[in-house]
């Protein structure tokens, strides 16, 4: 018995999908960029002499980190509109679930990398009569970026991965659209095959523009 | 110029400084000697609070350091350089000398990068200005570092062993520069195991152990002729 995989689905399907691969790049980028400003300063307040912006800090990485990302956008979705009485738009839950998710990572990650820069440079930075902010942005934080790109890249594909999870409320992202034209051709087999090699294109894309930072940055 | 009373630090119940009482006069160079783990560098970076003392207080150019005062504008007059350089080591060497200038005596661009230059000739690296720190040598990088901590005008520098971290060819650049510096009139109070450099252009020499200035004098004096015990056997490790 052979396999049936019709070949001509998939191109009859691929203006969808892309269109699809778009809206999952969109949100992707919308919520690691988002995730990357939350990440900054959650990273710092981790990093505070004031228990008071340490401790919210921390309670808010754990929380997200503690906590599975479907859920996360169940609540955001579901649960939140219960306690506001406002419906909230897919486009908005799933950009507003990734980001506070990816803010959390991010977080982790810029505290690593500003504990890394070595001691001195903070010294070096304060003995010169600048304040522990300016210090911070111009010494710390740019060193430190440079030191995390790596791991930002890791962090953008495991979010362009995970935001498949905003498919289950609706929202028509790559894998949504997926779904959608199997839904209506049945053809699962050709389909997921296609979704899972543009996931691929995209992720394989994104470790090689990360190098060509990496490599740029030394 | 520095007034220091009663020093005092701890960490928990481990004691660094038990007391130092040390007055640095205008123009006059102290270098600090004395075995690691005595104080010394502690003693130094107190005098520009980057060790918080316990106790005591200090006076900077008839202003005492108390919590109240803009720490920041202290520091820009008391330029430090360290064992470890601790260049900005995403900026070139121009950046890492304007920064500072721009930012904190919110100079223009155009005078940083003026006087940089003029500094950088007085370092000997008139050529360096566009290399980063990680393409020069320790010794350059040092020199890099005190035109950096000078950039500010400060009125006292700090040297915390400046050559412990260089490769013994390249400490003598650096020692000059600061020879130099020192006669053109710069306070400066010095931790080093240089005692060539010492004898040649401090004025006085501290000995300090176990958190106490234990002897002080001019270099002749504490090399040539140490009273305390203490002094001579430390002497005698290291001369």
């Amino acid at each position: 018995m052979s396999i049936p995989f019709d070949l001509t689905l998939i191109l009859d399907s691929l203006p969808l999908l892309a269109v699809g691969a778009l809206v999952t790049i969109e949100i992707t980028a919308m919520s690691v960029a988002i995730g990357v400003l939350i990440g900054l300063f959650v990273g710092i307040a981790e990093l505070s002499r004031y228990w008071y912006f340490r401790i919210p800090a921390k309670i808010y990485v754990d929380f997200v980190r503690g906590t599975p990302l479907l859920v996360q956008i169940f609540i955001i979705y579901f649960a939140l509109p219960i306690i506001l009485g406002v419906r909230v738009e897919p486009f908005a839950a799933a950009v507003a679930a990734c980001s506070i998710n990816s803010g959390a990572y991010v977080a982790e990650i810029f505290r690593a990398g500003i504990q890394s820069i070595d001691k001195g440079q903070m010294e070096a930075g304060r003995s010169l009569g600048m304040t522990w902010t300016q210090t911070m942005r111009h010494i710390i934080i740019p060193q430190a970026f440079r030191r995390t790109i790596p791991q930002l890249g890791n962090e953008f594909i495991a979010m362009l991965k995970d935001s498949s999870l905003v498919s289950v409320i609706g929202f028509e992202e790559l894998t949504r659209k997926g779904q959608l034209i199997i839904a209506s051709t049945y053809g699962s087999l050709e389909i997921w095959t296609a979704v899972a090699i543009i996931y691929l294109i995209m992720t394989l894309s994104i470790t090689r523009f990360v190098a060509y930072l990496e490599k740029r940055f030394k | 110029m520095i007034k220091i009373k009663d020093l005092h630090k701890s960490y928990g119940d481990h004691q660094i400084l038990k007391g130092i009482d040390l007055e640095v006069k205008k123009s006059e160079v102290v270098v600090i000697i004395g075995p690691s783990g005595s104080g010394k560098s502690t003693l130094l970076r107190c005098v520009n609070y980057l060790e918080v003392p316990t106790s005591g207080s200090i006076t900077i150019d008839g202003q005492e350091i108390t919590p109240s005062v803009d720490i920041n504008t202290i520091r820009a007059e008391v330029g430090m350089v360290f064992q470890h350089f601790n260049l900005f080591g995403h900026m070139s060497v121009m950046q890492n000398i304007t920064l500072a200038p721009i930012k904190v005596r919110g100079m223009s661009r155009y005078e940083a990068e003026q006087k940089a230059i003029e500094l950088l000739g007085r370092v000997g690296l008139a050529d360096k200005a566009h290399a980063f720190p990680s393409q020069l040598s320790g010794g350059q990088q040092q020199r890099v570092a005190i035109a950096r901590a000078l950039a500010m005008h400060p009125k006292i520098m700090l040297f915390d062993e400046p050559t412990s971290a260089l490769d013994p060819e390249m400490v003598n650049e650096v020692l000059e520069v600061m020879k130099v510096l020192a006669e053109s009139g710069m306070t400066m109070m010095v931790v080093t195991h240089e005692m060539g450099f010492a004898r040649q252009v401090a004025d006085r020499v501290l000995f300090v152990d176990g958190g106490k200035i234990i002897e002080q004098g001019k270099p002749d004096d504490v090399f040539l002729n140490p009273q305390q015990d203490r002094t001579k056997e430390f002497l005698a490790k290291i001369l």
